[in-house]
Order: C-alpha cells, then sequence, then structure tokens
C-alpha cells in the first residue's frame, strides 16, 4: 500500500506556466482541454481511469469524454448508475488499493448525495491511517450557475467543500489553465476537487501544444494595474477583466489576480499587489456567509492591514436559493455591473 | 434585537435623502414587503420598502428633515420586543433623534444569537426593480453608523502609516473618506502640498501661508491630467509655483462662481494729470504709472464699498478691516516664468507717492531675489495690468480669497461721442471678476461707478 505513496510518478513533475511555453498553440475550447489532460494522463500512466454517469457510450453529457471510450475502451471508461453514493465509494476505494480515478460528476449539485464518501472518507483517509492510505482521485464536473438550472441544480459547492481539511480545490478560469491544473490534479496524491462551469465549456482559448503542468497555490496576474486588487477564480474571473476595462475608462486601474486553486491559496501573490494598491476587492460566487472569498478578505485583512485604505469588499451571488428567472439569475450571480459598484465604493469613487 | 432602518444610498451621487412621509405610525405592525416612507433624493422620490416583520418601534427623523445616507431614521421591533423599550434605547446612534438613555436591551454587543437567515421573499426583490432596499443587515443591529459615533479620528490604515513616514500631522489632514475618513489620496494631497511650498520657499516665491492653508484644508483635488496628445514633444517639470499656479486657479474656476462686469473709463484727465506730476516729480526720482492711479482709485472705492474688501467663508462673510491691494507681477522667463502677486497693505491710505513706490520695490525684488511670505500676503483684492502689453480686454480669475479681481487693459485713443460730438479720446477698458456669493451685479455696477468717478476726475486721487 505505502507504494501508492512512493509511486514516483508525482516526484518530478515539471511545472511550466503555459504563456512561458512559447512554441505553437492552438484555439480549442475548455471541454477540449479538459480531455486532452485526461487523455494524456491516461496514456502515461495505466491506473487512471474514468467513471461517471454518460461518460462512455454517451460522450459524457457535456461531451467532455468524447472519444475516449472508442480510445481506451471500457475498461477504463466506465459508465455508472445514476448513484453519485455509489460511483464515488467506489472510486475512493479504487483509489487507495492504488488506482488514480477520475470521478466525474455530471454536476457538483448531484455530488451532494455523495457528501460522505467525498467529504468524510476521501479527505481524512491519509490523516486516519496514520499516513499508510491516501487518495489520490480527482473528482470533477460543472459548478455554479449553468443557465435557467433551478436551486438545487446550481451549486457552488466551494463554499461547503474548501471547509474540509485534505482537500485541493482546483477552479480554473480558461482552457490554458484547465489542461495544465487537470494534469496536475490527475497526478496530485491527495484528492482534488476539481471545478468546471457548464457556461465556459464552449469557452475557446489559446492552449500550447506540448506538455506542460500548472502547480496548485500559484496564481495568475491576469492584467497589471495599480488602483485595486481584484481577486477570483473560475468563471467570475471573466467578469472581472470585463469590469477592468470598464473601470480603466473612467481612470481607476485594477490588477486582476485569478487565485486558480483556492486551496491552497496563493497568498504571497495577492499580499503583494495589495501592498501596492491599497485596495482589494474580491469576487466569489459562492454565497456570502463562511465563504472562500471571506475566508480571503479575513486573510488580506490580516496581512495587508496597515496597506489598506478601506476595508475589503466582497461580491458574490446573493444570498437566496438560485433564481430560476434568467434575469434575477443574472441580477443574482456576481457580475461586472456589481464589481464595477464595488470597486468604485473600495477606492472612494462613488 | 431591534432593526435599525437606515437611510439608504438611492444612486452613486447621492449624499443625503430626505423623508417627505411616513406612512406608518409609531406603533403599527409593519410587515416585509409594506411601503414605510417615500424619501426624495437628489434626483427623485421613491417608496422605502421594508424587509422585516415585527412594529414600528421609533421613527426618529421626521418629515421634511434632510439626513446623510447611513444615517438610522428608524427602528423596527421584532417579535418578541417591547415597543416601548426599543424605543426607549433607540435614537443612540440616530439623527437627531430625542437620545435617551439607552435601555439595557439595546446594548451593542448583543449575547443572543442574532437570526442570520435571509428573508425567503428576497430574490424576488433582488431584482433592479425602484423598491428601495433599506441598509439594515441582521446582525449588525445596535452597531452605531459611521457619521454618529461622535468626534473620534478616522484614518484608513494606508493613510495612518503613510502620514507617519511622511511626517504629516495627521490631525491637520481633512478626511474626505465617508464620515470624515482620512483616507490615501488627503494625506497624498498634504504630502504633495507640503512639498510644493517647500520648493516654492526654496524658490523664495511662495504663496502665503494662509492661502496654502485654503489650498491644504479644502480638500480640493489635484487637478487631473488633462488627456496627452500622442505627438511629439518636449516635456517641462513643474515647478512648486506652477503647481501651486495649477491648483489654486484650478480650484478658483471650479469653487467660486465667478461673474464679469466690463466698463469703460476715459483716461484722457487721469493721463495729463500724470505727465503733469511727472514732469513736475521727476528731479526727486518719482515717475508715476497709470496703474498707481488705478490702486489707489480702486483702494478708495473699496474703502465705499466694503463687500468689495471681503472673503466668503462658508457660514459667514468675513468684511476686512484693511485694504491690501494684491497686483500681479510676470516674472521674467530666466527666473522660470510665473506670476505673484505683491501685494501694497493699507492701501486706501497710502499716497499715490507710496503705493508708487511699494509697487516698484515689489517689482524689482520679485524679479530679482523674490518676494517674501509676508510681500504676498494678505491681499483683499487684486489688480492684474495687462495694459502695457497693448491688450484692450480681458478677464481674470479671482485669486482666493478675494472676492474679486480687476482686469484692465491699455489706455488707447480712439473715437468717442463726447457732448454730441465725435472727437478723440483716451479710453481704458477695465473687468471685474466676482464672486457672486458675496457681491452681486448691481453691486459691482455700483464700485464701477465709483472707480470711474476716481479715475475720471483724478484728482479725487490726490486729496
Amino acid at each position: 500500500m505505502t507504494a501508492v505513496l512512493s509511486s514516483g510518478v508525482m516526484s518530478n513533475p515539471v511545472f511550466r506556466e503555459p504563456e512561458t511555453l512559447g512554441g505553437p498553440t492552438r484555439e480549442i475550447e475548455f471541454r477540449d482541454a479538459i480531455r486532452e489532460a485526461m487523455s494524456e494522463e491516461m496514456r502515461r500512466d495505466k491506473r487512471v481511469f474514468l467513471l461517471g454517469e454518460e461518460v462512455a457510450q454517451y460522450d459524457g453529457a457535456y461531451k467532455v469524454s468524447k472519444g475516449m471510450l472508442a480510445e481506451f475502451g471500457e475498461r477504463r471508461i466506465i459508465d455508472t448508475p445514476i448513484s453519485e453514493s455509489g460511483f464515488a465509494g467506489m472510486a475512493i476505494g479504487a483509489a487507495m488499493i492504488g488506482l488514480r480515478p477520475i470521478c466525474e460528476f455530471m454536476s457538483w449539485s448531484f455530488s451532494l448525495v455523495a457528501a460522505d464518501p467525498i467529504l468524510n472518507n476521501a479527505p481524512k483517509m491519509l490523516y486516519m491511517s496514520g499516513g499508510q492510505w491516501g487518495c489520490p482521485i480527482v473528482f470533477r464536473g460543472n459548478d455554479g450557475a449553468g443557465g435557467q438550472l433551478g436551486s438545487t441544480h446550481s451549486w457552488c459547492v466551494e463554499g461547503l467543500y474548501s471547509n474540509v481539511p485534505g482537500v485541493k480545490i482546483v477552479i480554473p478560469s480558461c482552457p490554458a489553465d484547465a489542461k495544465g491544473l487537470m494534469k496536475t490534479a490527475i497526478r496530485d496524491d491527495d484528492p482534488v476537487f476539481f471545478l468546471e462551469s457548464e457556461r465556459m465549456l464552449g469557452n475557446k482559448g489559446h492552449v500550447p501544444e506540448g506538455e506542460y503542468l500548472i502547480p496548485f497555490g500559484h496564481a495568475a496576474v491576469r492584467r497589471r494595474g495599480t488602483d485595486c486588487t481584484l481577486c477570483s477564480w473560475g468563471r467570475p474571473v471573466n467578469f472581472c477583466l470585463e469590469a477592468a476595462e470598464i473601470l480603466a475608462k473612467e481612470g481607476i486601474s485594477c490588477e486582476v489576480i485569478d487565485l486558480r486553486t483556492i486551496r491552497p491559496l496563493d497568498m504571497p501573490t495577492v499580499i503583494q499587489s495589495v501592498r501596492k494598491t491599497n485596495c482589494a476587492v474580491v469576487v466569489d460566487q459562492s454565497w456570502s456567509f463562511s465563504s472562500p472569498g471571506g475566508e480571503l478578505a479575513a486573510l488580506i485583512h490580516k496581512h495587508c492591514f496597515d496597506d489598506l485604505d478601506n476595508f475589503v469588499y466582497r461580491v458574490h451571488s446573493d444570498d437566496v436559493p438560485t433564481p430560476y428567472s434568467s434575469k434575477l439569475e443574472q441580477e443574482y450571480l456576481p457580475n461586472v455591473r456589481k464589481i464595477c459598484e464595488a470597486v468604485r465604493a473600495a477606492t472612494y469613487r462613488a | 434585537m431591534p432593526i435599525e432602518l437606515t437611510m439608504p444610498r438611492l444612486s452613486d451621487t447621492m449624499e443625503a435623502g430626505t423623508v417627505i412621509k411616513w406612512n406608518v405610525k409609531e406603533g403599527d405592525a409593519v410587515r416585509s414587503g409594506s411601503v414605510l416612507a417615500d424619501i426624495e433624493t437628489d434626483k427623485a422620490t421613491m417608496e422605502m420598502q421594508c424587509f422585516d416583520d415585527g412594529k414600528l418601534a421609533a421613527i426618529l427623523v421626521e418629515p421634511g428633515k434632510q439626513v446623510k445616507v447611513g444615517t438610522t431614521i428608524a427602528l423596527i421591533a421584532l417579535e418578541g420586543e417591547d415597543v416601548a423599550s426599543v424605543k426607549a434605547g433607540g435614537g443612540k446612534s440616530g439623527g437627531g433623534a430625542t437620545a435617551a438613555a439607552p435601555a439595557p436591551a439595546a446594548k451593542p454587543a448583543p449575547a443572543a444569537p442574532a437570526p442570520v437567515a435571509a428573508p425567503v421573499a428576497a430574490p424576488v426583490a433582488a431584482a433592479a426593480t425602484p423598491v428601495v432596499q433599506t441598509e439594515t443587515r441582521h446582525g449588525m443591529e445596535g452597531f452605531p453608523s459611521l457619521e454618529d459615533d461622535g468626534p473620534r479620528m478616522r484614518v484608513s490604515p494606508v493613510a495612518r502609516r503613510m502620514a507617519e513616514e511622511q511626517g504629516v500631522d495627521i490631525r491637520t489632514v481633512k478626511g474626505t473618506g465617508p464620515g470624515g475618513r482620512v483616507i490615501k489620496r488627503d494625506v497624498e494631497l498634504a504630502i504633495e502640498n507640503k512639498a510644493s511650498m517647500k520648493t516654492a520657499s526654496a524658490a523664495a516665491a511662495t504663496i502665503s501661508p494662509s492661502q496654502a492653508l485654503a489650498v491644504s484644508t479644502g480638500g480640493v483635488q489635484t487637478p487631473s491630467a488633462p488627456l496627452a496628445l500622442a505627438l511629439p514633444g518636449r516635456d517641462v517639470a513643474l515647478t512648486g509655483m506652477r503647481q501651486t499656479i495649477a491648483r489654486r486657479l484650478v480650484e478658483s474656476k471650479t469653487t467660486i462662481p465667478h461673474y464679469q462686469v466690463t466698463m469703460k473709463f476715459d483716461m484722457d484727465r487721469l493721463i495729463d494729470l500724470r505727465q503733469s506730476y511727472n514732469e513736475k516729480l521727476k528731479s526727486s526720482g518719482v515717475k508715476l504709472s497709470v496703474n498707481d492711479f488705478l490702486v489707489r482709485a480702486c483702494a478708495l472705492a473699496m474703502a465705499e464699498h466694503p463687500y468689495f474688501n471681503a472673503s466668503f467663508a462658508g457660514d459667514h462673510i468675513r468684511i476686512h478691516e484693511t485694504v491690501n491691494i494684491g497686483v500681479a507681477i510676470s516674472l521674467p522667463e530666466e527666473k522660470g516664468g510665473g506670476l505673484v502677486v505683491g501685494v501694497i497693505k493699507d492701501a486706501d491710505h497710502k499716497s499715490l507717492r507710496q503705493i508708487s513706490a511699494d509697487t516698484k520695490t515689489l517689482a524689482e525684488k520679485a524679479r530679482t531675489k523674490g518676494l517674501s511670505v509676508q510681500d504676498m500676503s494678505d491681499a483683499t483684492f487684486t489688480i492684474s495690468n495687462l495694459g502695457m502689453f497693448g491688450v484692450e480686454h480681458f478677464t481674470a480669475i479671482i485669486n482666493p480669497p478675494n472676492s474679486a479681481i480687476l482686469a484692465c487693459g491699455a489706455a488707447v485713443q480712439q473715437p468717442v461721442v463726447r457732448d454730441g460730438q465725435l472727437v478723440v479720446g483716451t479710453q481704458m477698458q477695465a473687468t471685474l471678476s466676482l464672486d457672486h456669493r458675496v457681491i452681486d451685479g448691481a453691486m459691482a455696477a455700483q464700485y464701477l461707478a465709483s472707480l470711474k468717478e476716481f479715475i475720471e476726475e483724478p484728482e479725487t486721487l490726490v486729496v
């Protein structure tokens, strides 16, 4: 069993930021980037396999695993019954005996029925076994409001799940990051929750041809600025960039930081930026109360207390179940208007 | 804990709001969704909706009264709370309400857990409807609002640190943040003012301390950099004096309601008189300028019209006891160029000869070693004269805290109708720029009429 921990596969990963690779890139969709990462890792490491609802015969409910059954066969691309509790538990068992499962939840909203295995078993295994068994597993799926899916299918689970020690949580905002972070996730020896967004699967972006892995806990500065630090992850990073464009026309220069992973959380990059701008706005599509955004704001207050010109403003989803109406849903989510308002207030330009 | 309803911010520019009408009385039951009051903002009158169920315990702001955003305007007693004790305990942070001794029930640190669940009805109201949401937050009850908890000084952490590092006394900095909080830009402005005063005094051409103070405590923003053209060129760094000119004139032009009144003056007699005096006084080295006559005329007219010798001071107008006339002096390019205002003190009590001597001394000093702070302090009126350059008419920007400035053109020969006959006369145009907060148009006309008497009958200037 100790072989799992000392397998050596993770021992010397070469971490590279995609933009430092040089070389040719292609413009591909977010879903293609994830598929490439999974396929490359499956070719490299026979222990890696994918399971979940509709991942095989149907090519994935969102076509993320398109063509993978044909390449890897039904022993490694496994359609499961509609029973998250069952197949998540099975995947954890597989990880414990030395395999490296990728467990797809069609939506992270459905992972709630598998709360016991994913929160109570996987993250605690290494601790409770005294270091004998880890749980190298990737749980992945769509997170957040997908567009009129209603309250029960629109969960942002990071608020709940990031509270649990022992998990790593990855929330990419663009295809290049999705690929590099997914490869790192598959090679990581800890359970990794990989949060995608139905609204971003069709987003296109430039992805390098060559192999690269993006380290966890390394934020990317998406835009340089001097007046306010905007911190976000996942889909809202794109809203922050839009807001920064608008605010630049008003004379407010925003630095946009994409945290990429919230566990671990890259505080040095945030601190360095806030010491420069003296102002921070955190954008997190979780609900406000006990959210990762709240945690980040608290950490900024702690580490940058003497650097702040105002308290840290936060933009979250409204503190209500996700509305079904498209207009209300848009108003409920962190959006460009709310981000602009928060930055103006934080910089005393309101 | 009772709910404090605060004046909501209904637009980006809204600083304060007025309760037009309360739709409920103290003691009335209110429900989430009921319209409590009509609020007038700077733009419109809107309904203020309630988001809690309970009883209206106290109205803290009477209809018609304007209060700042964030001020507590009413208290709602929740279920199980006694309306009378909520009312008795309320108003501690309210704006101008009856301030009874706080009851134990309204202590700021509640021991009982505050309800934290949001009302389920909120999603509907969360849409961008014109219905007003109050700023009330569950769990925040009992915390005083920023505006109203006494004279404690508020400073943002980075502002405090910057002030310490730069040796700025934070108590002298006026805060422009919420509740008067001193924020980064306030300290930056103070540092900049300090730096520009240093530079200016090093060049022996500082502005007067009272004028500098008016700038540094005025909370006026440094003028933003204008849009640059993407064309080749060379950049000239701003001297301290140029920065001061830029800041103070923007302040003047943007905060003082300027208007201008122009009059023509017949100058023939004054020019004749000047010529005869100068001939007679040549041996004693005296040479009176037209400007000396104008300084004296303005000073005497000011003694007759005290509001021209006054400053607008926020809630009152200050009429000064002495008449000090500032004369704008341009500095030569090799001295760095620019403009200073030399001051002739007690000008209404000085003879033409004295005024002439003072002016020459000031101009000479300004163009050689520079004026001292005293030379430039305490002007109550300013004259700017471009007549020697052939300019016939221009307008000037008021030199704060003055209430007026006179822009004088050249005395030029021109056709004049006098007693029904077309003759050649010498005339000068002069334009007053005025602060309408102090001086109205008719007052300006009266002043110019007095000035006209003095100038057109120049003998009156001598006696």
